[in-house]
């Protein structure tokens, strides 16, 4: 292996933004993101040694010479080909790391909802965003064994531009939120650090879909995400991931839920060479209900990557969690399902379950379900499958009149359609499950 | 059109068919009854070409054809059909969806063109009407969290839809209620024609005062040993088959 001495472009590129990011937010900000950097350039690129990260080769990583991004200029027609396009209501759209005013149209909310660049919302609302900015993003004082929080650090040292929602007391958001991150990389391989940052207050409920987009070249998005539920919120938030080819994509998110606060969670992840998504969700009061739902595709040599992380703090919650992924040619699944249930939360009801059908013989799952349990009084359960096509479903079809290789192509389609059912949104639904077809067809 | 002659067939060395022979003519309506575990569904499922089983002696011939040699969705595209005893749950694949699939796939085979998305939901709405069927059905997953007699109307549905022209009923009764069974059997009698055919498996000579058979046969160990009018059914009704069986056993 090759040993350089030279800082990783990662880390070097801080110098030539510092400024540049230092004139958003208050000044306090300056030091936290120095002191991030300090945490990522000591942590350095993660190797299959480090236990968070033993399944993802990031190789390729370490040979990107990384350069700063900057804005594209893309018209409307531009993102034509994104699957939730078929969204018009209020839209804000991020391209390469920064606001894109044009691309973007959030007018129509009720009173009490603000849909804003990160940046702007530090300007105007400093008081409220600096509430949750930093603050729920970290493990620190949770249970167990600390996660490896190395993305979310960078992020923080480039912190400046992403996504600011917020939801009033009581407000309901009848429409549905659509939050697009778009890279194009046209100046060289780029990277892009966008912070989301959502609070619904109490009573507050909202629909946010966001979907993540390559239109070409090779990119990296290190995206984070604060997420705070106030007491009886209801957030049921989507996240479609069909980045380009090239691109590797991270994502660290984190939500905290106060009591009876409902999270529903629902991740597609079909794009990117290498996708890694981090959600965690920490369980602060009574009586809330979290359903983690993803449906992955991989195809190729894609690397799709899920950690999923709640930390059962409080009694009497429930958390309902299903992940199904379809994997092809030499593609690589990874799971990683960690339930930490408290001494307090007593009454917990948690389920969890993952299951991974394997086209090819050369395609590969790696599961871990991690449970930790410090109360007596729960019901938690795992059951992790390697699936295949049900023979009986098969025979079913086919006694109807379908083809052979049709049954097992709606057979194939099903399994991970059943997860992208859950998605109340019909309209998000539809796109999504004609996307996965689309990709199962490969058009 | 469909004859079946000597049909032997095992599973992993255990013989569940011993030498069945039927001939069922366009028009006809033929019940077969017989004790739990006789074979009916496993002679349904070979019929229908469920794979699995080895055929060690004697055919079957379809329209002329060597059934047992055909796909099962060939079977499907020339006009055999099977209510399934246990109708098979599909969560992810809408019910539409999966109909749409099917008779397009059928009159495809036929030389007829894809219905589309419209013309599809006005031939549904009309079949659906008939089987007393909740529409909301349709938007499901097929048979997932159906009830046991919502199952069993959606085979005979799909039947409906598909105009099959042989008709295989795998206790179709079995699980329905009182209402449920007369509207299942409105649904069979309404495709009653001189040219197509029935096979009817029921424990209950019930269903058979709703649909009439021309003939009733009773399997017993893999074999028909007995084959009569409607009257057998009463028959058996009353004495069970161990008067059958006894019979039998006095012939030896
Ligand atoms: N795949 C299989 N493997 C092993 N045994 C089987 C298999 N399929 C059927 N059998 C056995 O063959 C016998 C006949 O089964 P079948 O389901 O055909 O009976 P049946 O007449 O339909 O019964 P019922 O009235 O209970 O529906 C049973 O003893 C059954 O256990
Ligand atoms: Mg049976």
């Amino acid at each position: 292996m090759l040993i350089t001495e030279k800082p990783h472009s990662l880390v070097s590129n801080f110098e030539a933004v510092r400024e540049l990011l230092g004139l958003t937010g208050p000044e306090s900000l300056r030091a936290v993101r120095e002191a991030a950097l300090a945490k990522f350039a000591e942590a350095g690129i993660p190797t299959t040694r480090d236990e968070e990260f033993k399944y993802l080769p990031l190789n390729r990583f370490r040979e990107t010479e990384y350069v700063p991004a900057y804005g594209a200029t893309l018209s409307e027609d531009d993102l034509k080909a994104l699957p939730l396009s078929v969204l018009d209501g209020p839209c804000l759209t991020i391209v390469n790391g920064e606001f894109a005013p044009e691309l973007s149209n959030v007018s129509g909310l009720p009173n009490g909802v603000r849909v804003m660049a990160l940046s702007e919302a530090l300007e105007q609302h400093e008081g409220l965003v600096m509430r949750h900015l930093g603050k729920i993003a970290t493990h620190e004082g949770k249970l167990g064994t600390t996660n490896d929080e190395r993305f979310t650090h960078l992020n923080t040292a480039y912190m400046a531009e992403g996504v600011y929602v917020f939801v009033a007391k009581g407000v309901m958001v009848e429409p549905t939120i659509h939050l697009r991150f778009i890279t194009q990389a046209d100046h060289g391989a780029i990277a892009v650090h966008p912070r989301v940052v959502i609070e619904l207050e109490e009573g507050a409920a909202a629909k946010i879909v966001e979907s993540y987009h390559g239109l070409g070249g090779e990119s990296f998005t290190n995206v984070v995400h604060e997420i705070a539920l106030g007491a009886n919120a209801n957030l049921e938030y989507v996240k479609s991931q069909t980045e380009g080819g090239s691109t590797i994509h991270i994502a660290n998110q984190y939500v905290d839920q106060k009591s009876g606060s409902v999270f529903t969670s629902n991740q597609v992840a079909f794009g990117a060479a290498i996708s890694r998504t981090d959600l965690n969700v920490f369980v602060d009061g009574e009586h809330t209900e979290t359903s983690l739902n993803g449906a992955y595709l991989g195809q190729g040599e894609q690397i799709i990557d899920n950690h999923t992380r709640i930390d059962h703090a409080k009694p009497n919650c429930h958390s309902f969690e299903v992940y199904k992924g379809i994997l092809d040619d030499r593609s690589v699944g990874v799971f990683n399902g960690k339930i930490f249930v408290y001494e307090d939360a007593q009454k917990t009801d948690a389920k969890q379950t993952n299951q991974a059908l394997l086209l090819s013989a050369n395609a590969t799952i790696n599961t871990k379900p991690q449970l930790e349990i410090f109360a007596d009084d729960v019901k938690c359960t795992h059951g992790a499958t390697v699936g295949q096509i049900r023979e009986d479903a098969l025979f079913y079809l086919r006694s109807r009149g379908i083809p052979e290789m049709d049954a097992r192509g709606l057979l194939v389609y099903a399994f991970a359609a059943e997860v992208l059912e859950k998605i109340s949104i019909d309209v998000v639904r539809e796109a999504l499950e004609a996307e996965l077809y689309r990709r199962l067809n490969r058009d | 059109m469909l004859q079946i002659q000597n049909l032997h067939a095992s599973v992993e060395d255990k013989t569940i068919l011993n030498g069945v022979n039927l001939t069922i003519n366009p028009g006809e309506v033929h019940a077969i009854m017989g004790p739990n575990g006789s074979g009916k569904s496993t002679l349904a499922s070979i019929l229908a070409g469920r794979d699995g089983y080895d055929i060690t002696e004697g055919s079957a011939t379809y329209l002329g054809e060597d059934l047992l040699e055909m796909d099962p969705e060939v079977r499907a595209a020339k006009g055999l059909f099977l209510a399934f005893q246990y109708p098979v749950e599909i969560p992810g694949v809408s019910n539409t969806y999966f109909l749409r699939a099917a008779v397009n796939a059928v009159r495809k085979q036929r030389g007829e063109s894809d219905m589309d998305a419209m013309e599809f939901m006005k031939f549904i709405r009309e079949k659906i009407k008939i089987l007393d069927l909740d529409p909301s059905l349709l938007n499901r997953s097929v048979n997932e969290g159906f009830s046991g007699g919502e199952k069993k109307r959606n085979e005979i549905f799909q039947m409906a839809a598909l105009e099959p022209k042989m008709c295989i009923l795998d206790e179709t009764d079995s699980g329905l209620d009182i209402d449920a069974l007369k509207v299942v059997s409105d649904g069979v009698n309404a495709l009653r024609s001189p040219e197509r055919g029935f096979l009817v498996i029921t424990h209950y000579q019930r269903l058979l005062n709703y649909i009439v058979p021309d003939f009733v046969h009773v399997l017993v160990d893999g074999r028909i040993v007995r084959s009569g009018d409607k009257t057998l059914a009463y028959e058996l009704e009353e004495k069970g088959y161990g008067w059958i069986e006894e019979s039998l056993a006095g012939a030896k």
